[in-house]
């Protein structure tokens, strides 16, 4: 078989060259855009991402790790009681007013207090052992290396967090928050540092399973105790995606991406299609001949189509390797970003459904190439 | 062995118009261009329209080739008749018998030679090798043999209507249309190219149907019909075509 639409697109790639980059950039913008949201909204979730814990335990309808209450601390008897408990410790998140050495303004900062044992289930992934055992020092904080210019402090100097003096041990990386800056220190410090006379017990209860695998089961089971207050059961990865999904939606952030996607995908397919339809018409005397000699209009679109394909599928490729180079270049200026496989695959089926759509538009100027039109 | 042919009364025409009538309308004016046009073409041989521009021979080439239905009348080729036949039958039927060759080339910058006769044999359900050997054969029979892995923009225009001929021809056509073959060329590679269409129309039986203005192919055709106003002036023969004296492979 004679690759018409792949030699075609070869030999006149000048003509295409607009539909990929179309193509390409369309891919390129909605996949920064997606890492980006994923990346700024993902580290709403960073409680969670970045602990060792399976299964949360917190007051009913909390929507983001951010809008905890506080609930009963004697559930972490309750907690220890099931045989697949392994750990169970407190977290106690605390909303401060920041004043630094330097003038820099309140910046709101996110106290998260924790278990600093070396052992500990919380931010396990993101602190050092080190690190982490700089905590037990009463007033110790640790802040990530994004936001010392933002709290206006460096290592070993004070500060005061609603109203009391603390003091920066460590920097970490990896801790950047929304809308704030995470400050984390031992449980002890938290509940210093937490003038809301309303708390009275741990913000959650984290605890650790010897079979991670049954994490949602187990939380199911941990629900419905009635004799502790008020309070409700996620596995870890069900109250991540809760808080990601309350930021992208509730905040209408998730509405923005959909938008920017769905403008994107008209101007890429607007300008896919016609460059499409101007490469048919320059054929369209041949492609009229092949139909008087007898090919069918059907294997005439099918060439139309092939070409479109050809062009997503290296304007996608375009997309991949400058957006891989981009996110990477992100990552080294601590610009969040993250790129799971559910959003690659919803560009990729972005991108091939814009050329398909351009494709199907330009399939329709092949209705021209009637071979009596040859005749004159 | 064409002598023969020529004046054999009794065979079936390979295409035949009867009472053919066909019209353009454009606004409010509408222009008669064939008027119950009747004509039976005979296979084996060149048969030759002439005639000024817009006299119909272009439309009557459309009619009799299933590229353009007619108003009225009938239109039997190789025995089926055109008008009963739908757009895919059409396709169907001009897949499998016809061949054409335009005024313009109309080969795809991108293909060689090769490829550009290959290509509709691709779709004839023929296998790579036969369809590649039939390219091979053809090109070689248009003098092409040499050139064949040239692209269009390499090639001379004789050389391209000469591609143009192969592609055609490869398909083994029992029917084969030319309209206006030579007008785009010199007097030389006319000269090649009305050579080639005579002695396809000898040397494998097929029907050649020509539409040309241009005087320099009267001599070469076995048969001339001559149109003014859409209908047949003169139907002449030659006895013996000049361009036969080189000879014809059999």
């Amino acid at each position: 078989m004679v690759a018409l639409a792949r030699k075609t697109l070869v030999y006149e790639w000048r003509r295409f060259l607009p539909a990929m980059l179309a193509v390409g950039f369309a891919g390129l913008l909605q996949l920064l855009q997606i890492a980006l949201v994923l990346g700024i909204f993902g580290s709403t979730s960073l409680y969670v991402t970045g602990s060792s814990a399976d299964v949360w335990v917190g007051y009913p309808g909390t929507q983001s790790v951010g809008l905890g209450r506080s609930i009963d601390a004697d559930l972490q008897s309750r907690l220890l009681m099931d045989p697949q408990v392994l750990r169970v410790e407190p977290y106690l998140w605390v909303d401060g007013d920041w004043r630094g050495p330097r003038e820099t303004g309140g910046a709101s900062v996110f106290v998260s207090g924790i278990d600093p044992a070396a052992d500990g289930l919380m931010f396990s992934k993101v602190l050092s052992p080190t690190l982490r055992a700089r905590l037990v020092e009463p007033d110790a904080i640790i802040v990530d290396r994004s936001a010392l210019d933002q709290l206006g402090i460096g290592i070993g100097q004070s500060a005061t967090i609603n109203g009391r003096r603390v003091r920066v041990v460590g920097i970490g990386t990896g801790l950047r928050a929304l809308g704030g800056v995470n400050v984390l220190c031992s449980l002890d410090t938290a509940r210093r540092l937490d003038n809301d006379v309303t708390d009275n017990g741990p913000t959650y209860l984290v605890a650790s399973l010897r079979d991670p695998a049954r994490a949602a089961t187990v939380a199911a089971r941990l629900r419905g105790a009635t004799s502790f207050g008020p309070y409700t059961t996620w596995s870890a990865s069900d109250f991540a995606q809760r808080s990601v999904r309350y930021w992208l939606f509730d905040t209408g952030a998730g509405a923005g991406v959909m938008f920017l996607a769905g403008i994107v995908f008209l101007v890429g397919a607007a300008i896919t299609s016609q460059t499409l339809v101007a490469a048919v018409n320059g054929s369209i005397r041949e492609y009229a001949t092949l139909n008087a000699l007898g090919v069918g209009v059907g294997a005439l679109r099918k060439v139309v189509l092939e070409q479109a394909f050809w062009v997503g599928a290296l304007g996608l490729l375009g997309a991949s390797v400058l957006g891989i180079v981009l996110l990477l270049l992100a990552r080294s200026q601590d610009v969040p970003v993250v790129l799971n496989a559910p959003s690659a695959l919803a560009c990729i089926i972005l991108v091939m459904g814009l050329a398909a759509v351009s494709g199907l538009a330009a399939m329709r100027s092949l209705r021209r190439a009637d071979p009596a039109t040859l005749l004159r | 062995m064409h002598s023969g042919n020529l004046i054999e009364p009794a065979r079936r025409p390979a295409l035949q118009a009867v009472e053919v009538s066909k019209a353009f309308v454009s606004g409010h004016q509408r222009t008669q261009v064939l008027d119950r046009l009747s004509l039976a073409i005979e296979a084996a041989e060149l048969t030759l329209i002439s005639g000024p521009s817009g006299c119909g021979k272009s439309t009557l080439l459309a009619v009799l080739s299933g590229l353009q239905q007619v108003d009225g009348g009938q239109v039997r080729a190789l025995g089926s008749e055109l008008g009963q036949l739908d757009l895919r039958a059409l396709e169907r039927f001009r897949l499998q018998h016809t061949g054409f060759v335009f005024q313009g080339f109309n080969l795809f910058p991108a293909l060689s030679a090769f490829e550009q006769v290959e290509l509709p044999l691709n779709h004839m359900g023929l296998t790579r090798d036969e369809a590649r050997r039939r390219a091979r054969q053809s090109l070689e029979e248009v003098g092409l043999g040499q050139r064949m892995r040239l692209r269009p923009s390499e090639l001379s225009g004789g050389e391209k209507q000469r591609v143009a001929i192969a592609r055609a021809l490869a398909k083994q056509p029992e029917l084969l249309f030319a309209d206006e073959p030579t007008s785009a060329l010199d007097a030389a590679n006319g000269q090649i190219i009305i050579d080639l269409l005579h002695r396809i129309a000898h040397s494998h039986g097929t029907t050649v149907l020509c539409v040309s203005h241009d005087p320099r192919l009267v001599v070469h055709a076995d048969r001339v019909l001559a149109m003014e106003d859409g209908r047949i002036l003169s139907d002449r023969r030659n006895q013996a075509p000049l361009s036969d004296s080189r000879g014809t492979p059999s």
